[in-house]
């Protein structure tokens, strides 16, 4: 296989599946989940996500989730070098977020800051993910730097991702998202409609029951078209997820996704949510 | 002065009277409660409001009627409650309106003071009822300006005002079916007749039952948003029109206050241009006065640059709206701060807030631009006339029913702050979700009577869905199991129920496993509300 000579890097919670990621070179690094005494990195094979997904409400403790560490990230991004890299652009969850880009930069620093371009994606999931996708096609056709970092811009500009949350209990519990919770009020039973923007989760709507937010989701999936790609997006809700697809019908790309989410960014959102990202065709233009 | 002529301390005399006579038939008034639900209190909530309204006389010593009616209006109109107090000062702002600058009250100038006081009274309503307080007043104000009244003496022309009050309160239930029904004559109409006896009766009476002085009303918040001008002026001129000024400007400008005292209009409102305002005042043919115009921004910029602390707007929405609800129940007020709710007015199920009560909260939010939910029918026009009253402020009702659609905005409320929606497209979306909301109310029956074929005896459980009786049973549960069968619930999904006070977290869970049982597909929410007497509110959506 040929290196082109600037790689894609990112980490595990852009949700990319394992054919893509072969397909387009990319190189991804696991974030972990903590359950018990245990760091389990997300790397594909350690973790079995539905089986986490379907055992998460039974935990007794909820499982943190953590960034790699520095360490991690110097060996990551030295092994891409080895590789014949001479550039790497590497992708990450948001820093107001995650300690992920944190970690990236000392990892960086280790190997010469210089040759590794670090981008706050300000996106989760399949957004950070749609941002991965177009950098490494750009990549493989020897694009400069300044095309591929204008392209990531552009795409995260035309990105929607919002999701529908069954239960706040994970919310709650997170803590990482507490003025989202203060929005929505606390003592009814509310079905948020969440977006993930400039790497914040805020709500946009409140309905109290699912299929209200169902509803609102598609209306806020349908106002994207023309949709270049999109990813379903699910939490232990695979059914939930064929349904919603099947509701947009024809506007879904032919290539569509449904993806289950990393359990990174799962355990704070809890079993049952469905998502969607969009990527609007005018990011070209 | 003619001989028969009122002087202010007179008329004064007649209101202490009028107060009085109200006073002594509250429950009387209270009793003629049209249906069987507690909040029909009609007497308290006319009590209340002409309460208030001597209060701003009592320390009177003017001899101008002017003064005296002006002061007792404004009392009025800031302590009314309820439909029926709201409509009494109304009648009161009118009828001092109607006065004008006159010193004195002739037999004439009664005639034409009484009939202004029943043309401002109508327009208080969206919807006039005939057979009410309106009816009422109004053919009795209708009687005085026929004929050869006006050479009449002021003492005869009072008498027959109250004769034609009473005849015309006698004939509501011909007017109104509900009343006939029920067998009684109007409440409301019935205290404006008391107030009227006495004010004809009780001209020797020098005082009424003495009040405690009450804090007065805080100040308006500071304007701490930063947008646009604020422009004041004057517009003088022989033939301008209030309302139409009122209207324009409203199209120009938010925090619209218009006030007008003979020939000159003064105009308060911000506006992102100033020219604006001042255009349309020049174009309508007045002369400007005392303009004012001040940049809102610049004002604000300085204070910081200055270095000091803006007011705290700690819970500062970022669209500058704010909601003041009418709540009643400590569950219940828990609900609606934790939805964002600024300022909760006590209230509802039979215990009305003043116009005052709710202009206050108004102020206390941090907002320029409040959203009031009344949550209760009988709350509306003092709500409505709450936004009206509001000082530096604009106000606008949604006129919720109930608590249960006032939730409902509430939660649209949430997601316009998060879409930061402009102030009118919040108020639309809180009206339509509430509109989306289905109620049942549960509460007892006051009294025994027959509704819509149901017999009703008096401590029945009754439930009104949507606003009208559908059950009726000595047994709790039964009706609310009824209620919602009634209900329809085909595409619903959720029912809350919010236990009253008195009601336990145990009892509700049983009552919903018997709705469980006889309600398929519907799943249920059981939240503390600890209102008083209604022991379940239970929305459907």
């Amino acid at each position: 296989m040929t290196s082109s000579h600037i790689r894609i890097a990112a980490d595990s919670v852009c949700d990319l599946p394992a054919e893509l990621v072969d397909l387009l070179n990319i190189n991804i690094i696991p974030t972990y989940v903590n359950i018990g005494g245990e760091s389990i990195p997300d790397d594909g094979a350690s973790l079995d996500r539905s089986r986490f997904f379907r055992d998460l409400p039974a935990m007794s403790s909820l499982p943190t989730t953590a960034a790699p560490s520095p360490g991690d990230a110097e060996a990551f991004y030295r092994a891409i070098l080895d590789d014949g890299a001479e550039r790497i652009v590497s992708i990450h969850v948001p820093e107001k977020l995650s300690g992920t880009l944190n970690a990236m930069r000392l990892g960086a620093r280790s190997v010469g800051e210089a040759r590794v371009t670090l981008v706050d994606s300000l996106q989760l999931t399949f957004g950070i993910g749609f941002q991965v996708w177009a950098a490494a096609e750009l990549a493989a056709q020897g694009a400069a730097l300044e095309t591929i970092l204008d392209a990531i811009e552009r795409v995260r500009l035309h990105t929607r991702v919002y999701a529908i949350i069954d239960t706040m209990e994970y919310l709650r519990r997170s803590g990482r998202v507490n003025t989202l919770v203060a929005s929505l009020g606390g003592l009814l039973k509310i079905k948020p409609i969440v977006r993930v923007n400039e790497g914040e989760v805020t709500s946009i709507g409140r309905a109290r029951t699912w299929s209200r937010a169902v509803r609102r989701l598609r209306e806020l999936t349908l106002e994207q078209t023309p949709i270049e790609r999109l990813a379903i997006l699910h939490i232990a809700n695979r059914p939930g997820a064929a349904s919603f697809l099947e509701d947009i019908g024809d506007l879904a790309p032919s290539d569509t996704l449904v993806i289950e989410t990393s359990p990174t960014l799962g355990a704070h959102i809890g079993p049952g949510a469905i998502g969607v990202a969009t990527l609007n065709a005018e990011w070209r233009h | 002065m003619a001989p028969s002529d009122c002087g202010g301390q007179a008329l004064k005399r007649r209101f202490g009277a009028g107060v009085d006579n109200l006073s002594r038939n509250v429950d009387r008034i209270n009793q003629l409660n049209v249906f069987p639900v507690p909040d029909g209190d009609t007497g308290i909530n006319l009590y209340h409001t002409v309460r208030r309204a001597y209060r701003e006389i009592e320390r009177c010593d003017s001899d101008d009627v002017s003064v005296i009616a002006g002061r007792f209006a404004y009392g009025a109109l800031m302590g009314a409650r309820g439909n029926s107090g709201t409509i009494l000062s109304q009648l009161l702002k009118g009828f001092a309106d109607g006065l004008g600058e006159a010193s004195t009250i002739s037999a004439e100038r009664l005639a034409v003071a009484c009939n202004a006081a029943v043309a401002q009274s109508y327009t208080a309503v969206s919807a006039p009822t005939e057979g009410t307080i309106l009816t009422v007043a109004r053919e009795a104000a209708e009687d005085l300006q026929r004929g050869d009244r006006g050479s009449e003496s002021l003492r005869k022309m009072l008498e027959r005002l109250v004769a034609t009050a009473r005849a015309s309160l006698a004939n509501t239930p011909d007017l109104l079916p509900i009343l006939r029904e029920a067998d009684v004559v109007d409440a409301g109409g019935m205290g404006l007749l008391c107030f009227l006896e006495g004010m004809q009766n009780g001209t020797s009476r020098t005082q009424v039952t003495s009040f405690q002085p009450t804090a007065s009303l805080p100040a308006p918040a500071v304007h701490a948003e930063s947008y646009g001008y604020d422009v004041q002026f004057l517009m003088i001129g022989a033939d301008l029109d209030i309302d139409e000024a009122r209207r324009e400007l409203e199209q120009i400008g938010w925090s619209v206050i218009v006030a007008s005292a003979g020939d000159t209009i003064k105009v308060h409102i911000h506006a992102r241009n100033p020219a604006i305002p001042l255009d349309f005042a020049i174009k309508s043919g007045a002369a400007l006065d005392d303009v004012v115009v001040e940049n809102m921004e610049l004002q604000v910029q300085q204070r910081q640059s200055e270095g000091l602390a803006l007011a705290d707007r700690g819970d500062t929405e970022p669209s500058g709206v704010s909601v003041v609800a009418v709540v009643e129940g400590e569950g219940l007020r828990a609900v609606y701060q934790s939805l964002r709710c600024s300022a909760i007015v006590p209230g509802g199920g039979g215990h009305n807030p003043a116009a005052e009560d709710i202009v206050a909260a108004i102020n206390e939010t941090p907002s320029e631009r409040v959203i009031v939910l009344p949550n209760d029918s009988n709350i509306a026009l003092a709500a409505r006339q709450a936004a009206d009253l509001v000082a530096g402020k604009q106000a606008s009702v949604v006129a919720t029913e109930n608590v249960l659609q006032g939730i409902g905005a509430m939660l649209a409320f949430g997601d316009a702050l998060d879409a930061e929606a402009d102030f009118d497209a919040t108020a639309t979306k809180m009206r339509a979700a509430a509109d989306d909301i289905r109620s049942v109310e549960i509460t007892r029956a006051s009294r025994s009577t027959s509704f819509g074929g149901l017999q009703i005896n008096q401590n029945d459980f009754i439930a009104l869905v949507d606003g009208t009786i559908r059950a009726a049973s000595p047994d709790l549960d039964d009706v609310a199991v009824e209620a919602l069968a009634a209900l329809q619930t085909s595409g619903a999904e959720l029912a809350t129920i919010y236990y009253g006070a008195g009601v336990s977290a145990r009892e509700t869970d049983q009552l919903i496993r018997r709705l469980t049982k006889s309600i398929g597909g519907l799943e249920f929410e059981a939240v503390y509300g600890g209102q008083p007497l209604y022991p379940f509110l239970i929305s459907v959506e």
